[in-house]
């Protein structure tokens, strides 16, 4: 593998220079400087908006371990994030398989059903499912003949809102699956036919395998969406019954647009980082291990 | 293959469609122009009058001179920022303009969700829009951009009420124009079919309760209609009752006091409404608006922008409006509830003096203005601050105005309460109705909460402000 | 017969599944041509009782909906073609080449997608300000052009090219800039549309970032004109439903053109090369 690196070429050097000089500025100007900016201002009482800025040192870190809400909030954003990327990728792989194999007609009209969640703001969808969640009104209650309060309801708002991310979200990893067996070799596909294989094992131990580098993109992506996730929240619940549907994003927009305690936000967002740091070098590391 | 041109063509339908209704907009639009231009042509003609006969000055104590002119008569051209009120705001513009047509004010209309970020951000660049509307709940982050008013505090006190409570150092940066505040509503039919009549319009809570549990009616143990409804309005309804039982809201020293013996007494009436009495329940129209609207809650106590949604979103339904009642019987009680201000514009410090000028005279006229104000009171459905208004036509006989008319001086207004204040009342009233918590811990909870808010914030409560305090 | 019923079962499933997909969609798209009383009345129907065009033809009266939508469009495609260019390129030197921080920097890129877009907005704001952008296109396009998705995306694309392929071409005799455009780009076609696709509806939904940069009325996008239907004190629902069905067309039409790039396994006979 390491062979190759003797033959770099002048051109090689030359794009490598244009590419790493160039994703350096943009990251400097715009990546590394805001987030040095939010993160010197973690330790200060910092409102951007009228210009407070009072040094408090670890103050608001100390704060964000003490605040009981901010561990709901955690525990929430875990749940729903480990729900709704399990959903999103065996929902996702399904659909695209069943899309892919040849046993579906209409590919086209299917493919585009299943996208239009996924392009529908988000903002609208939230309304929407909110009034079907509607105990009085609501299509859910009507459909099902249950009379359940769905977002009002400690024990099923959460999952009233996660049903609703999973519906609004499973055609984003529609369309990456669907490129990435769009993009694999056919003739192991044939051969393996030709051996006797059955599908299910032709799904297993081919297609499977061939998805990871695709998997792992829509399980890395999929934690940093629903890790950030807040639109629902705020159409649907509002972080209630209570505080029971909290989620640290929404903690955090909550601080910062609703509150203006900027420093306060930004000392959550990188007690955040770092947890989803770990559970993303988690999972890289689990993927790494398997190909090696 | 079919399937595929067969979408195509769908997708250009609907384009097509989307781009017919577009053109259709544009040409509407440019009727509306034309009617423009026409009022222009009057405005013209309107002139060469003028030049022949002085303008009336407008105004009580505190005046407006039309006939001065505005920035030496040289043309300048202002920005006016606001979220809403739009035709309103439009139609004092074109007033202005009238008088002075050297000045240009563009109106921009920016969605309410995140003025709030993008105006102080403005406000603190050479982009600032000269004057902007200004919700109070935002005080905290406008204020240091903000130019006070250049008329005398004496002319404004003498015309309008409350205008103490807006001083900072010796100076108003922002007033009110209207005050907004609660009342209840309840459904004319409804009234009807349980027998009642005007002779029950409950005065007191404990009358709320007796007539709430006639206007009930369940199914077994299924609620079909619901005397009295509150549900996601617990936090706006609440806040503010405290004071018919003499407490205040804040402390002298600037916290906020939830946790105690009033708040709870008024708390547990209302939870004892739906638990004891049976006349609602938190599953029952999650949305109290909504459900009055929707023909299934006979009582809501709402605030006054409810009523533009009322009559928009259910026009089919019978409503009256009432005073919102009292925990006692007294007459004399130290207040019925508290009001929030529809505040008067703010205008820029970081403009050029120019126009800030313009500003300042366009602000004077705005308050001197008696028709905007009583049709701005109108359209927001808040009392006007403007003391000679009071007894207007218009006034008295609109719905809310004349319910709240007979006691409008016994509202307190607390200050420029943070966000913070409602919407951990809100979690409080969640906590309580669904969540399975205590009162008082509930009431515990929000007080911690908000005073550890509050403690990053300059809040100065104005409660010993008001006319009546103790 | 075996095969005839799993294809029957798996046809059934996948017309199920669309149906409820639909459900809520079709909800909102026939609310759109419902007034307000009646999307929020008690007794609901699935088709408007009355039917009303209104929600449509007043749209233009909140914001000025032809203007704000050509301008979404062309920001839209811009920063998707910019976007789809850098990240292949971006893409393939992380994963192709060998150098000392190139993981370095790839886990860098990563990393900072994780931190919330809350608290960095206000700070990028200033940026742009300092810099004299505000108000201009520049300072909604310029701060994306390299984004993190499509880089990640790309590079776990490319690691799939056979090195060998690559080497032929050097052989042969063709320099890098010949084979990132002769090579890579037809190779990564399927992941590159697929980044279009998403880049596309991205920048079409993005709303608070071109809310606060762009102050002049001619200049604002479709997203912020979509948020006039939030109000203080409540939602218009049926405007909001009329506004988002319109403005959906474009990245239904924007996905199907990509889309379609994905039917032919030119990419997978060209690797096996």
């Amino acid at each position: 593998m390491f062979k190759r690196k003797k033959l770099q070429s002048k051109s090689e050097v030359l794009l490598r220079n244009i590419v790493v000089t160039a994703i350096v500025i943009f990251n400097v100007c715009f990546v590394i400087l805001p987030i040095g900016i939010a993160f010197v201002g973690s330790f200060h009482q910092w409102n951007p908006l009228k210009g407070t800025y009072n040094f408090l040192g670890f103050e608001n870190y100390k704060n964000v371990f003490t605040n009981k809400l901010f561990w709901r909030s955690m525990g929430n954003t875990v749940i729903f994030t480990s729900f709704a990327v399990t959903f999103r990728v065996v929902l996702g792989l399904a659909i695209a398989s069943a899309l892919y194999s040849s046993l579906i007609k209409h590919k086209v009209f299917y493919r585009t059903i299943f996208y239009m969640p996924t392009v529908t703001p988000l903002i609208a969808v939230a309304f929407v499912w909110k009034i079907m969640y509607n105990p009085q009104i609501g299509l859910i209650n009507k459909l099902t003949g249950l009379n359940i309060n769905w977002l009002f309801d400690g024990r099923y708002a959460l999952a009233s809102v996660l049903l609703m991310t999973i519906w609004k979200d499973f055609g984003y990893a529609v369309v990456l699956f669907l490129a990435g067996l769009y993009s694999l070799p056919k003739d192991c596909f044939e051969a393996a036919k030709i051996d006797g294989a059955s599908s299910w094992q032709v799904f297993r131990f081919i297609t499977l395998p061939l998805l990871k580098q695709n998997t792992l993109f829509v399980v890395v992506t999929s934690i940093i969406t629903y890790m950030q996730s807040y639109v629902q929240i705020m159409v649907m619940t509002e972080g209630g019954p209570g505080t029971k549907t909290y989620l640290s994003t929404y903690l955090i927009y909550n601080e910062a647009f609703e509150k203006y305690n900027f420093g306060y936000a930004s000392a959550i967002s990188f007690t955040m980082f770092v947890i989803i740091a770990f559970f993303s070098a988690l999972s890289f590391r689990i993927t790494n291990v398997k190909e090696a | 293959m079919i399937k595929k041109i067969l979408s195509v063509l769908l997708i250009s339908a609907m384009l097509f469609s989307a781009v017919g209704c577009g053109k259709k907009e544009t040409s509407s639009k440019d009727n509306t122009n034309d009617s423009a231009k026409e009022t222009q042509m009057d405005t013209v003609d309107k002139k060469e009058e003028k030049e022949d006969k002085k303008l009336e000055v407008l105004g009580d104590t505190m005046k407006y001179d039309p006939n001065k002119e505005v920035n030496d008569g040289q043309p300048i051209t202002i920005d006016f920022w606001t979220w809403d009120f739009v035709d309103i705001y439009q139609n004092l513009i074109d007033q202005y303009q009238e008088i002075h047509p050297n000045v240009t004010i563009n109106l921009i209309e920016t969605p309410w969700s995140d003025y709030w970020t993008k105006l102080p951000l403005s406000l603190n660049s050479k982009d600032s829009p000269a004057v902007f509307a200004i919700h109070n709940s935002y005080h905290d982050n406008l204020i240091n951009y903000m130019a006070p008013y250049d008329i005398p505090l004496e002319e404004l006190e003498a015309d309008f009420l409350n205008v103490d409570s807006h001083l900072i150092d010796g100076n108003i940066y922002y007033m009110d124009y209207a005050m907004m505040t609660a009342n209840l509503y309840y459904n004319k039919d409804m009234w009807q079919a349980a027998g009642l009549t005007e002779a029950d319009f409950p005065k007191t809570w404990a009358d709320v309760a007796e007539v709430a549990k006639k206007l009930t009616i369940k199914e077994g143990d299924q609620l079909v209609q619901a005397g009295f409804n509150y549900n996601g309005t617990f936090n706006q309804m609440v806040l503010g009752l405290n004071y018919q039982l003499d407490q205040n809201l804040f402390n002298e020293d600037g916290t906020a006091t939830m946790n105690n013996e009033a708040m709870n007494k008024v708390v547990q009436y209302f939870v004892d409404l739906y638990r004891k009495d049976g006349v609602g329940s938190p599953d029952f129209g999650t949305s109290a608006g909504e459900s009055f609207g929707q023909g299934q809650s006979a009582m809501i106590v709402m605030w006054g922008y409810y009523y533009n949604q009322l009559i928009n979103d259910y026009p089919d339904v019978k409503f009256g409006i009432l005073e919102v009642p009292k925990f006692s019987e007294d007459e004399d009680i130290y207040a019925y509830n508290r009001y929030n201000g529809e505040s008067s514009l703010g205008i820029s410090k970081n403009v050029s003096a120019e126009a800030q000028a313009v500003a300042q005279d366009f602000v004077r006229f705005s308050l001197a203005n008696d028709e905007f104000l009583v049709n701005y009171s109108v359209r927001a459905n808040c009392f006007p601050t403007k003391l000679s208004l009071a007894n207007r036509p218009e006034i008295l006989e609109h719905p809310v105005l004349s319910a709240l008319a007979p006691n409008i001086d016994r509202y307190i207004w607390p200050g420029t309460m943070p966000s913070t204040v409602e919407d951990n009342m809100k979690i409080a009233g969640e906590n309580i109705l669904y969540n399975g918590m205590s009162v008082s811990d509930a009431l515990a909870q929000a007080e911690a909460t908000i005073n550890s808010d509050l403690s990053n914030i300059d809040f100065v409560p104005v409660e010993n402000m008001y006319k009546y305090a103790k | 017969m075996k095969v005839k019923v799993s294809k029957f079962i798996l046809n059934m499933a996948l017309l199920l599944l669309g149906i409820l997909t639909l459900i809520p969609f079709i909800w909102m798209f026939f609310s759109s041509f419902k007034s307000n009383a009646e999307i929020k009345s008690l007794y609901q129907t699935f088709l408007p009782k009355e039917f009303t065009l209104e929600n449509y033809i007043t749209m233009n009266d909140n914001f000025n909906f032809v203007r704000f939508f050509g301008n979404s469009l062309f920001l839209s495609i811009t920063v998707t073609f910019i976007i789809s260019c850098t990240s292949t390129i971006a893409g393939f030197v992380l994963s192709k080449y060998q150098f000392k921080g190139r993981n370095l920097i790839f886990s860098f890129i990563m990393g900072t997608m994780m931190i919330p877009w809350a608290v960095t907005i206000i700070p990028k704001y200033s940026i742009i300000r300092s810099i004299g952008w505000m108000d201009s296109y520049a300072a909604i396009i310029v701060p994306v052009l390299f984004s993190g998705f499509g880089i990640f995306m790309l590079r776990q694309y490319c690691m799939g090219i056979p090195d060998e392929l690559l080497e032929a071409a050097r052989i042969d005799g063709a320099n890098e800039f010949y084979i990132v455009g002769n090579i890579v780009f037809p190779l990564c076609r399927n992941a590159i549309s697929s980044i279009a696709i998403f880049q596309f509806l991205w920048m079409w939904e993005d709303y608070l970032w071109p809310f606060i940069v762009i102050n002049s009325e001619e200049k604002q996008v479709l997203a912020v004109g979509l948020k006039m239907f939030s109000g203080r004190f409540s939602t218009n629902y049926g405007g909001l439903f009329a506004a988002t069905a319109v403005s959906i067309i474009p990245v239904i039409a924007v996905y199907l053109i990509f889309q379609n790039r994905f039917v032919d396994g030119i990419t997978a006979s060209a690797v096996k090369g």
